[in-house]
């Protein structure tokens, strides 16, 4: 993973969250290549394409039209396929309604979008630096909701 | 009273049975009593009867003695006549005493006898006779036959004396006898008699005093039917009794009151009633009544009625079997007019979906408040962010003071934010109270402040504090925001100190207690030696948005002692804060032990 530069995936509705994301991994100096999609319906006819290439890193934001982020997680959870994609929550809201539904889902890590740049940044840089296979097997709901 | 009157009834039937039974027994006594005086009659009748003929055998052998010494004297053949007479009177008496004595061998043995003696005086007689026909008058025969029959005339007196007291004898014993016997009988007679009166005195006295008690209760029981009818009126309930044997019913004045008619002013049967019902009703109700009669018994029942008027009310009815002594079954139930109360909970019901919505309302203001006002401001927030680090070099020094006011602003707003948030999710309704370790949150509430604490080297003391069933995260928010504002609201120059005591108090000895409604609360008082506030203001804090400082003094929204308050009203407590100016400030929480 180190080698390549890593696949990174949005979807969230938001033009300006959009932005602010692409923008701090560009500032990041991560190798790093990433896409977004302006709703779930967009992101999973993507990912349903045979000859896709799979993401190591899937953010979800919650709400979406036409398709919501919970929908999403639901799809990609069900198949096999999608089984080593690591899936951040990416939303507005930090209500432990979603966070308990999502931790349930599947989903590795949750993070409330901060209102600062810098801690934008420092958030994302640590989920992408986190070695998720170990992570994953320590996976529990106390360290889901990502502390900045 | 029942049990007694059963007991004296019992009484009643046994003492009467028993004067009947002692009643007969004085008509027997009564009955042998005179039989036996009869017979004592009798028996001397009897004696009197032998006697008279013993004497009037003596006088008729006299008499024959003399008829035959007159003819002998005079020769008058006339004399000879009377002596022939006499001789079958004397036939005729030992016939009589024969028959007299039949029952008595004695007599009979001494009557044999004395006819022996009289039979021999009659031969010496008629040979004196025929010794005087053939003229041998003073021959010797007729002198020994003479002297002869005189001898056995005294051995005659002597049987017959024999006789006579021997029936003496028999007469005075009887008596004897009789009178002993009928001497105890008055006695007998007389206590039986006393005996029976009394057992009569004794019942009357029961009757007497069951009567009275009866008129008591029966005083007592038109009492308790007045207070029943009036009740009845109040409480606008009415009564029935169903006799289950025959199906007829008996009504009370107000339940034709309550159909809105004068009572009594129509026929109580249950087609009469059905009349009244509401049209949709009768059916179930009519399959209740059927069902009342054959299981004696009517479950709650609810059904309208239609007065004559077109005014609908509400009935509910319910019966119960009883069975009276007589094994008489009754049904008696009571119908009651819940109209106001079916009003009242259509009310409450109107009133309780309005609040429903006006809780969704709120929720969803709650949504907007957090998600979507959140949006903007964070975007805000995150602008500015990148035009402090890209921009802020291309900025004149005004355009930066201007953006450090638009950044503050933003912040503030971010505050205000997160406080209302904080507030209006600060519910009972969706928070469960658990036991809790007042010690580990209150270390977390200070783990939340201590960037100010370690900022301002402050120290907090605090007691050994117990389990509390309380809300957990809302005492935690409760402590973090009393810490808070003694940490924030401290004097410049002195060093700030908090003292936390903890003690269990009775409500009954705690001034600020007297109206609640628990017995015991938990008692925590968070005292700071900070700027205080004049007193008068101590009540005015606890408002939302209510601040003493304007905010370039000290920062703040106004909401947090809010929240605090909301958070005791949640727990069924109470908070209190005393403040001096310069001196400090004590905020005191009340915590029900008993927390439902």
């Amino acid at each position: 993973m180190q080698n390549n530069s890593i696949k990174i995936l949005l979807a969230d509705d938001d033009e300006d969250d959009r932005l602010f994301f692409t923008e701090a991994f560009e500032e990041l100096k991560i190798k790093s290549s990433v896409s977004t999609f302006k709703n779930g319906v967009l992101l999973m006819e993507y990912l349903n394409q045979a000859n896709c290439v799979l993401p190591d890193l899937l953010f979800l934001d919650l709400n979406m039209p036409k398709k919501s982020g919970i929908e999403c997680l639901k799809e990609i959870k069900q198949e096999q396929r999608f089984k080593d994609m690591v899936i951040a929550i990416y939303s507005t809201s930090a209500s432990e309604e979603d966070i308990e539904k999502t931790f349930v889902l599947g989903a590795n890590i949750y993070i409330k979008k901060p209102n600062d740049f810098g801690k934008l940044k420092k958030a994302l840089s640590e989920v992408v630096t986190t070695n998720w296979q170990y992570q994953t097997n320590s996976l529990n709901k106390e360290n889901f909701l990502l502390r900045l | 009273m029942k049990n007694t009157v059963t007991y004296n009834y019992r009484f009643l039937k046994l003492a009467f049975g028993l004067d009947l039974f002692i009643i007969l027994c004085i008509g027997g006594f009564s009955y042998k009593h005179t039989q036996d005086l009869k017979k004592s009659v009798e028996l001397t009748k009897h004696t009197y009867e032998v006697n008279i003929e013993l004497k009037d055998l003596l006088t008729n052998i006299k008499k024959t003695e003399i008829s035959e010494r007159d003819f002998i004297i005079s020769d008058d053949s006339s004399f000879i006549d009377n002596y022939n007479r006499g001789r079958i009177k004397i036939a005729e008496n030992l016939k009589n005493l024969d028959v007299l004595t039949q029952d008595n061998a004695l007599q009979q043995t001494n009557l044999d006898s004395l006819n022996k003696a009289i039979g021999q005086r009659l031969f010496y007689l008629s040979e004196t006779l025929e010794d005087y026909k053939s003229g041998n008058l003073n021959s010797p025969g007729f002198k020994s036959s003479f002297e002869l029959g005189n001898l056995k005339m005294s051995s005659i007196e002597k049987e017959v004396e024999i006789m006579m007291s021997h029936e003496d004898n028999i007469l005075y014993e009887r008596k004897k006898q009789s009178e002993k016997a009928l001497s105890r009988t008055p006695i007998i007679l007389y206590s039986v008699l006393i005996l029976t009166l009394l057992l009569l005195l004794v019942a009357y006295a029961i009757i007497n005093r069951d009567l009275k008690a009866f008129k008591h209760t029966n005083e007592k029981l038109n009492m308790f039917k007045e207070s029943a009818s009036l009740s009845e009126i109040v409480s606008r309930h009415g009564s029935w009794t169903c006799h289950i044997d025959d199906e007829t019913y008996e009504f009370s004045d107000n339940l034709y009151r309550i159909l809105g008619e004068e009572p009594q002013s129509f026929e109580s049967t249950i087609e009469n009633f059905m009349t009244f019902v509401h049209k949709e009703d009768v059916e179930k109700l009519t399959a209740q009544v059927e069902r009342m009669v054959v299981e004696q018994n009517l479950p709650f029942i609810y059904y309208r009625i239609i007065r004559k008027d077109g005014e609908i009310r509400h009935l509910k009815a319910y019966g119960e079997a009883y069975t009276n002594d007589d094994g008489e079954n009754k049904l008696i139930g009571t119908t009651a007019d819940i109209t106001d109360e079916v009003h009242n909970f259509q009310i409450i019901e109107e009133r309780n979906e309005e609040l429903e919505r006006n809780n969704k309302e709120l929720s969803a203001f709650n949504y907007v408040a957090s998600h979507d006002l959140q949006e903007p401001l964070r975007k805000i927030q995150t602008f500015i962010s990148r035009l402090d680090d890209k921009e802020s070099k291309n900025l004149s020094e005004k355009g930066k003071m201007y953006m450090d006011r638009i950044r503050k602003a933003a912040d503030r707003m971010r505050l205000l934010i997160d406080d209302l948030l904080q507030f209006s999710r600060t519910n009972r309704a969706d928070s469960v109270a658990e036991l809790t370790d007042i010690n580990i949150i209150l270390e977390e509430a200070k783990q939340e402040n201590l960037e100010v604490i370690v900022e301002k080297k402050a120290t907090i003391t605090y007691d050994e504090f117990p389990e509390i069933a309380v809300i957990p995260f809302q005492i935690k928010q409760l402590f973090i925001n009393l810490l808070g504002n003694a940490l924030k609201y401290s004097k410049e120059d002195v060093t700030p100190h908090i003292n936390i005591t903890y003690e269990k108090v009775a409500a009954k000895k705690d001034v600020n207690l007297h109206y609640m409604p628990e017995n015991f609360y938990h008692k925590i008082s968070i005292k700071d030696n900070g700027i205080g506030f004049e007193q008068e203001y101590a009540k005015k804090i606890f408002t939302l948005f209510n601040r003493l400082h304007s905010r370039d003094e000290y920062s703040g929204t106004g909401i947090g002692l809010s929240i605090c308050k909301k958070i005791m009203d949640n727990h069924n407590g109470l908070i209190i804060a005393h403040g001096k100016p310069n001196e400090g400030s004590t905020f005191t929480v009340y915590i029900p032990e008993q927390l439902s």
